[in-house]
């Protein structure tokens, strides 16, 4: 019976079937994709993991002989035991553990410890990969966010899914409260209706479901893709490789069907909870509850737009998802656009243009120090190589005196601003961060004489300038001298002050070498010393450690190509990757990447806002084809006092406008104090903005709103406009 | 032996100054087998009673028991089975589901409990209401008096308790009211159906057996006329 009264009117109002099934498809292909996503990027996040730690799940770590190790490789749960050479020194055994169920990890391992003596406290674990198959410890105090947020990002996704298509369901079921309410009065129970409404439900969403969730497979292995290819050049990245599993497709269809059946049964328990008088009188009209007044409306069409405005009002609830959804949509597209337009404009202006001369390859020598480094003179021989600067940095402290301190910083407040953990005040005066920049003694006395001091390898040059702090535009800083010139510079080893270097100072400058480097940009205070290399190696003992890895910066010369830097690099890879573990970047292919991955991003967001203006503009179609039989009655009583069909047309016409210019209207206002914001956030003249600003996208996207509501209001004319008014006020076959 | 008894039946709707007293204290009895006409002006509160009878709202005040149940006392889901069961609802405007054929129309309350019709009492009912040659029509390809005899097949499907008709003719023509009306009489007859027909119009009310006039939400008279 059920099916019969279903599919008569389903095949009798494919419109409302139409914007239901699309609903339920763009729910389906959202969750999906989001599920895509998420299990790509867990998988990813393992393999990087392993990549970078190791697939080990426990570590032990002491003297072990061969017989401890026969036992561990004999222990019931161990699925494997290696010893790993690599981390094993100065006779300490390190032994990785591969468990045939991670979740016994805890309490296996130390079991593992106890038998062969090795105490607690020598176990590794690799909780980073453990808490990838959500196995924690109390001991492991990181946060490990990855699940919730995914399932935070679900539960919220399935929520707007919901708020959003729950409508589509209302529509149709609403219009038919009156057969509902015949149905009740001859003994149809409200759980018997519900169960029809969403049997009905499940037959026009099983298909589009499925769609949905093959093709945000698809989507998901594009976005993948394209993470790929907008990654690829990126330091360290490895590649990923889409997978899927069986159990991710049965979670999506889970979380898919769940999110439909509760926007479904949201109006299905609604309507079974009317009692058959309130549905059988239930004209199906849309009706005011109190008198409204449209005064623009009325102002701008006359009674024509009076009366749009109250079918408008009338139809509020019916059209609150459509409105929310374009808003939305427009909104979020409009406010994406300028914000990439500012952000790349700021990113040009304080990264690439500012460094622009400053490099052109980088190269990372892990695991270097400069002064061990043998290569630079090979590499200043390159052809096509115009500039190379070796160099590393290093972390040391530096005391200064009240008396020492530049006039203009006393003037400014010394070091009152400074935060506690930047500047120390002592006894003798204050302690500041002295960052210690390590040049190629070539490269040094070059700079040297670019600053005019003698080009020296016996001291250090001190970067004499400070960034007043009474001016907050980042973008066009002040900066005053720091310190009284002296001699001497006393550096402290950092962390254990009490060891102190003089250095001789050759200079006192506010020039930096041509390095792709910031400096005192978080900590305003630091005072930085450049030093040769040979003068490190006789501090360094003393001073400390420096960074980890060496740095190479190369300047190819004016007007430089892509490829000519590509060839460079492939010529510095071969001269030096063999010998040491290096990463390289280049300046034009950065750039290129960097705007590969913002066009990416926008397609991507791009994409949810037309997601979210097709549910919008669908709801649009389900409203305006949705209510024809409620429409043609009441434009048959306006008909029945005289108005005539151009008229009522004129009044189409006004909700038509009405509906698609309303997301204009409130988007532009609010674009506009956003961007203004972010202007003034970000230092940025309102005119350099507005030479870029994007006004074709938003224009392009607009147009397409507008013109995708009038094609629905025009559909809905189509089969308004025949009305036979004698028949329309007679015809009770409904009631 | 009482089919129906109204025990002091009030229904208010709305409340503080909105409120409308619809029935003020009815009592009534039926017997099984009888003819009922209730007459009344217009917002007497005929309709109501019949609601209320037909389980399809509900008394603020008193008690409605048919056949030893009280209304009452019903949720929603025993209200709903019970008028599936028990009564039958002839509404002046027909209230036919428009998309499904006159034939799934009758035997919807059937369908709704699972139930297989009976085919030998399905023909008699659609024979003597000359229907047989159009169950296969839409009820939009259905003239006005063809509706209604599809809405009286519908309410007897079940042979309920009851059979209420509220304004069954008020929509139709005199020659299509009069045969609706002698099929009610013989629905009444033959098959023992008790009814409680609800109008307006005198001539229909007095092919009933007893004729109850309200007003103002009060049976002013209760007149036996067999």
């Amino acid at each position: 019976m059920w099916k019969d009264y279903s599919s008569d009117y389903m095949k009798n109002n494919p419109s409302s079937s139409i914007s239901i099934m699309m609903a339920a498809f763009l729910s389906a292909l959202l969750l999906s994709l989001l599920c895509g996503l998420f299990y790509n990027a867990w998988k990813y996040d393992i393999e990087r993991i392993e990549l970078e730690e190791g697939g080990w799940q426990s570590r032990l770590v002491g003297e072990f002989d061969q017989e401890d190790i026969e036992v561990i490789k004999n222990f019931a749960s161990i699925k494997e035991a290696v010893v790993n050479e690599e981390e094993s020194a100065d006779g300490e055994i390190v032994i990785d553990l591969y468990f045939d169920d991670m979740r016994t990890v805890f309490q296996d391992t130390l079991q593992i410890a106890g038998l062969t003596g090795v105490s607690p406290e020598s176990i590794v674990y690799n909780y980073e990969l453990l808490a990838m198959y959500l196995i924690r410890d109390s001991q492991d105090t990181s946060p490990r966010l990855s699940f919730p947020f995914f399932i935070l990002v679900t539960v919220m996704a399935s929520f707007s899914l919901i708020v959003i298509i729950h409508n589509a369901f209302a529509v149709s079921m609403n219009a038919r409260i009156h057969q509902f309410g015949i149905f009740s009065s001859i003994g149809a129970t409200p759980k018997q209706i519900r169960v029809c409404l969403l049997q009905e439900a499940a037959l026009l969403c099983a298909l589009p479901v499925m769609a949905g969730n093959l093709f945000g497979i698809g989507a998901s292995w594009g976005l993948l893709e394209m993470a790929n290819r907008l990654g690829s050049s990126a330091a360290g990245r490895h590649e990923a490789v889409f997978g899927y599993h069986p159990l991710v497709f049965l979670f999506t269809l889970l979380v898919t069907v769940v999110t439909i059946w509760i926007s479904a049964w949201l109006p299905a328990r609604k309507l079974s909870r009317l009692t058959p008088l309130e549905a059988i009188k239930n004209p199906g009209e849309l009706q005011l509850k109190r008198k409204r007044n449209s005064p623009i409306l009325t102002f701008l069409w006359g009674v024509e737009g009076q009366l749009a405005g109250n079918a408008l009002k009338a139809q509020k609830k019916a059209r609150r998802m459509a409105s929310f959804s374009l808003i939305l949509s427009f909104m979020a597209f409009t406010l994406m656009q300028c914000f990439f337009t500012l952000s790349g404009i700021s990113t040009r202006e304080t990264y690439f243009e500012k460094y622009q001369d400053a490099w052109d390859i980088m190269v990372t020598v892990k695991d270097t120090e400069v002064d061990s480094f043998q290569e630079t003179e090979k590499i200043q021989a390159l052809e096509g190589a115009e500039s190379v600067v070796v160099y590393q940095k290093a972390a040391a402290k530096r005391r200064i005196a009240e008396e020492e301190m530049s006039e203009e910083l006393k003037a400014g407040g010394g070091f009152l601003p400074a935060s506690a953990n930047d500047v120390i005040q002592t006894d003798g005066g204050w302690v500041v961060n002295a960052p210690i920049v390590i040049l190629d003694d070539e490269s040094f006395l070059a700079y040297c004489r670019q600053i005019g001091a003698a080009p020296r390898l016996d001291g250090a040059v001190i970067l004499n300038r400070i960034r007043d702090v009474t001016n907050p535009d980042f973008r066009h800083p002040r900066y005053m001298p720091y310190i009284k010139e002296n001699a001497v510079s006393v550096l402290q080893r950092s962390h254990k002050e009490e060891i102190t270097v003089p250095i001789s100072v050759l200079a006192y400058t506010a020039q930096v070498p041509v390095l792709r480097e910031e400096y005192a940009t978080l900590d305003y205070y630091e005072l930085v010393h450049f030093m040769p290399v040979s003068l490190w190696t006789e501090l360094k003992e003393q001073l400390g450690a420096a960074t980890e890895d060496t740095y190479i910066r190369i300047l190819a010369g004016e007007n430089v190509t892509l490829e000519e830097l590509n060839t460079l690099q492939e010529k510095i890879n071969q001269l030096i990757g063999g010998k040491y573990d290096i990463e390289s970047e280049n300046r034009i292919q950065e750039y290129q990447t960097n705007e590969k991955q913002i066009h990416g991003m926008m397609t991507i967001l791009g994409g949810f806002c037309v997601i979210l203006a097709i549910i919008g503009i669908s709801n649009v179609f389900s409203n305006t084809l949705g209510f024809i039989r409620q429409r043609r009655r009441e434009f048959a009583r306006y008909m029945s006092v005289g108005m005539t069909t151009a008229e009522i047309r004129k009044m189409f016409c006004i909700e038509g406008v009405m509906t698609a210019v309303r997301p204009i209207l409130f988007t532009l206002p609010l674009t506009a104090l956003a961007v203004w914001y972010m202007l003034r956030m970000s230092y940025l003249e309102a005119g350099v903005f507005l030479a870029e600003a994007p006004f074709i996208p938003v224009a392009v996207f607009m147009l397409a709103i507008l013109g995708t509501v009038t094609l629905a209001y025009y559909l809905g004319w189509r089969n308004l406009r025949k009305i036979n008014l004698a028949e329309v006020l007679r015809d009770d076959t409904m009631y | 032996m009482n089919l129906l008894t109204c025990e002091g039946v009030r229904k208010v709707y709305g409340s503080g100054r909105n409120q409308v007293v619809a029935l003020d204290g009815i009592d009534l009895t039926v017997g099984k087998g009888e003819f009922v006409a209730i007459i009344g002006a217009s917002g007497s509160g005929k309709s109501t009673l019949l609601h209320i009878l037909g389980s399809v709202d509900k008394p603020t005040e008193g008690k409605v028991i048919i056949e030893g149940t009280d209304l009452s006392k019903l949720n929603p889901t025993q209200a709903a089975i019970f008028r599936r069961r028990k009564v039958g609802l002839v509404y002046q405007f027909y209230n036919l589901i428009p998309t499904l054929t006159a034939r799934k129309n009758i035997l919807m309350p059937l369908l709704l409990d699972k139930k297989k019709p009976n085919k030998e009492y399905f023909e008699k009912i659609v024979g003597s209401l000359g229907i047989s040659d159009r169950l296969d029509a839409l009820p939009g390809q259905l003239s006005g008096g063809e509706q209604q005899r599809v809405a009286i097949a519908r309410s007897l499907i079940y042979r309920p308790a009851l059979l209420l008709a509220d304004e069954p003719t008020g929509n139709l023509d005199q020659k299509n009211s009069k045969e609706i009306m002698d099929m009610l009489k013989l629905s009444n007859r033959n098959l023992e159906q008790t009814i409680l027909l609800i109008t307006h119009d005198e001539r229909a009310a007095l092919e009933a057996d007893r004729i109850i006039t309200i007003e103002d939400g009060h049976i002013i008279s209760d007149e036996l006329r067999r």
